[in-house]
């Protein structure tokens, strides 16, 4: 078990995003997902928190890696966990999103994680709804597990976030984990550089932060601590925002050659699922520098300390 | 390689605004000096131009040829031999020919042709979008690493405003010109000569000028916006100019430049007389008073190049009825000619004329050509301003001969041409 228990500090009823956590907020999320980290690592199960709470997961796109990781995070805890099934539910049968939400009030479950493809849906869900709510990622908006997971793999691994300069390099435009990720990374003091194409940059960067945005990602590389590759939708690689895969890979292709700009001891890092040969290289992604399976193990134990905060209440 | 000095020349150099009589050094390649009274070694190839003008070899920035595919309208080959002949030392291959030059190794393909091939310089243009179909972006970093000069879409403007300003974006990060010319389909449709009075009379279908002025206006304004680099290939309307002038006022970062065909500039539409469909040319030829305005702005430097348009048409698609003929004209024998005739009759100095074909385009891709400074390529043309000869189509080198000067008079007749340090042609 966690040696200090939190839960009745954390002063917020939902998890919508970071943009409204405070660092102590962060941190001692942090500090109880590394407990559950290293529970596991150790073999051993944690305290049965959540028996007999009931967690549903409503995903409203698809996301197989993300939903799983939630689902053993609750149930590692002792919660049921109930997966629905929107592309079967009443949803498809024209219910409306708030409906839907009332619909599951009712049920009286204690936690919600919900992802939604519209910025702002989560939100919406979250007025109606009694028990806790936890964004798992809506619209190009807030993914701000991801943020969790992101920053708890570079404060492992490197022991600290203050002062780090992280390179997030791919389609920051349609990514809510650059925006979740880059608003953790800030609030804990670390710095942030943005690389793409033009056409893969939000219009205007200047409420984010970051120290540099550039088409350039050679330029942004130099002396880098950390490098997050994010990954590029194939349709966008077609013509609209990118000529092709060939061009993007050759202008923006995590190789062995660019990698050696950043620090010798610089981490590569990846949201997945990965575009092999199109943003990054096999041979950089099972490097030594890649932290991509820990970002992955440290996603389960992240779900388990918000879960844990959340539906525990 | 020997050198070659060439004296008692009326130097041509709007770079840096000489127009003087001196003499030319070169040696292995380029030129070594330009002055007065040079002692020559006894190896040195001794030329006496005897009062004949010496300019930078032209920059012709738009010539299409039928290679790869139409080769029955124009190779690289014979496209090249013309050019020497017009004193055009450097030009570039416009990508929409029958395969599209949209990808690194179509560009390689012309590049690779035209330094085999070639007696001048030749320099790939890559497509904007895959097949010029105006939906998917080509690959422009990969084809400006490959050498393109500049990315352009053909004939027309891209009908989506969304994909031009993604464009534009991209174009930006990589340093590449955009070109489009400013032709809205939707407005040209099915117009074969400048609308107006002139073409209700003779029954034609015109092409009205907000088919040019409304994509600009739009593509002007995006560029701005974004920050880049947009040239409009042959601008043919008073109201672009104009429109340009304005913004330029407005904007001081406005990196947005305009190019005029030479046969825009050299003819009215009353040049299409009776149904003259080697006049059947794409933008128009215009009204006098239009033509005389983009002759001020040319005067003006207003207009960054003249370029020829060269646009090569086999007879059997000009043989035909005005409405149904093929639009083009061949134009790479008459660049210079055209030009210097308009200076001898007073549209603009003989300097500025030589301006617009040599530093202006120069300038707009950094090239070193284009001007007579030592350390330049010693690309030059030695041609005679006074001289007057006619024009005619059965004596142009080019494989198709749809010149709309055919049977004009023309000033400016092409003495010699040379490439880096080469004489590439010499008139018979």
């Amino acid at each position: 078990m966690p040696a200090t228990d939190k839960t009745n500090l954390f002063p917020h009823r939902h998890l919508l995003g970071i943009e409204h956590l405070s660092p102590d907020d962060i941190l001692s999320l942090l500090d109880l997902a590394e407990d559950y980290a290293e529970l596991t690592r150790a073999g051993k199960r944690p305290d049965q928190t959540l028996a007999g709470k009931t967690v549903v997961n409503l995903f409203f796109e698809n996301s197989t890696r993300t939903q799983s990781s939630f689902e053993i995070a609750a149930k590692r805890l002792g919660a049921d966990v109930v997966n629905m099934a929107v592309a079967s539910s009443s949803v498809k049968k024209g219910e409306t999103l708030i409906d839907t939400a009332v619909t599951l009030n009712a049920m009286r479950p204690d936690a919600l994680v919900i992802r939604h493809s519209s910025s702002g849906g989560v939100k919406l869900l979250s007025r109606k709804v009694d028990c806790a709510v936890i964004n798992a990622g809506d619209g190009t908006h807030e993914h701000p597990t991801q943020a969790l997971l992101d920053v708890l793999t570079m404060r492992r691994n490197k022991g600290r976030i203050e002062d780090l300069n992280v390179v997030i390099c791919g389609d920051i435009a349609h990514s809510r984990v650059a925006r979740s990720t880059t608003l953790a990374i800030r609030k804990l003091r670390g710095y942030v550089r943005f690389a793409a194409p033009s056409t893969l940059i939000p219009p205007d960067t200047s409420g984010l932060g970051v120290s540099l945005v550039t088409s350039d990602f050679e330029e942004a590389l130099k002396g880098a601590d950390v490098v997050m590759m994010l990954r590029l939708q194939l349709e966008r690689m077609d013509g609209a925002y990118v000529p092709s895969r060939r061009e993007y890979f050759h202008f923006y292709g995590l190789t062995r050659d660019r990698l050696t700009l950043a620090k010798p001891d610089a981490l590569v890092m990846h949201p997945g699922p990965m575009n092999r040969g199109i943003e990054i290289e096999s041979a950089i992604a099972d490097g030594p520098q890649s932290v991509i399976t820990e970002q992955v193990e440290m996603g389960v134990a992240v779900r388990e300390a918000v879960l844990h905060k959340l539906a525990g209440r | 390689m020997s050198k070659t000095l060439i004296r008692n020349a009326r130097i041509l150099d709007p770079a840096s605004d000489t127009d003087d009589i001196g003499d030319l050094l070169i040696d292995g390649g380029k030129i070594e000096a330009v002055g007065t009274n040079f002692q020559a070694a006894n190896s040195t190839d001794i030329l006496d131009a005897d009062g004949l003008c010496v300019a930078p070899g032209l920059i012709d920035l738009h010539v299409k040829t039928g290679e790869p595919g139409e080769e029955h309208r124009e190779t690289l080959s014979t496209a090249s031999r013309a050019a020497v002949a017009g004193g055009i030392t450097s030009m570039a291959i416009m990508p929409n020919a029958n395969h599209v030059i949209d990808d690194v190794a179509r560009v390689e393909f012309i590049a690779r042709r035209g330094a085999l091939e070639g007696k001048n310089r030749i320099y790939p243009v890559g497509a904007l979008t895959r097949g010029l179909e105006g939906d998917a972006m080509a690959e422009l970093g990969l084809m400006q690493e490959a050498g393109a000069l500049y990315c352009s879409n053909g004939e027309t403007s891209l009908a989506d405003a969304g994909t031009m300003k993604r464009i534009l974006s991209y174009a930006k990060d990589h340093n590449v010109t955009v070109s489009v010319r400013p032709n809205d389909p939707a407005l040209s449709g099915s117009g074969v000569m400048n609308a107006g009075p002139l073409a209700a009379k003779m029954g034609l279908s015109g092409i009205p000028n907000e088919a040019e002025l409304i994509p600009a206006q739009r593509d002007t304004w995006l560029a701005n916006s974004i920050g880049a680099r947009l040239l409009f290939d042959q601008v043919s309307t008073p109201q672009v100019l104009a429109h340009l002038s304005q913004s330029r006022e407005r904007g001081s970062e406005l990196d947005v430049h305009c190019t005029v065909a030479a046969h825009t500039l050299f003819f009215d539409e009353e040049e299409i007389g009776d149904y003259r469909t080697h006049c059947k040319v794409s933008p128009p030829f215009q009204t006098r008073s239009e033509r005389d305005f983009l002759r001020q702005c040319a005067e003006k430097g207003q207009i960054s190049a003249v370029v020829s348009g060269h646009d090569p048409q086999p007879a059997e698609e000009k043989r035909l009825p005005f409405q149904e003929a093929s639009f083009g004209a061949v134009g790479l024998e008459t660049l210079l000619p055209a030009m210097v005739t308009m200076a001898t009759d007073g549209a603009f100095s003989l300097l500025q004329a030589i301006r617009l074909v040599t530093s202006g385009p120069a300038d707009l891709f950094d090239l070193p050509q284009g001007r007579l400074m030592a350390g330049a390529p010693a690309d030059i043309v030695l041609f005679d301003a006074q001289k007057t000869w006619k024009c005619r189509s059965d004596d142009l080198i080019s494989r198709s001969t749809n010149s709309p000067f055919d049977g004009h008079d023309l000033k400016g007749k092409v003495i010699k041409t040379m490439v880096a340090g080469q004489w590439v042609f010499e008139a018979n």
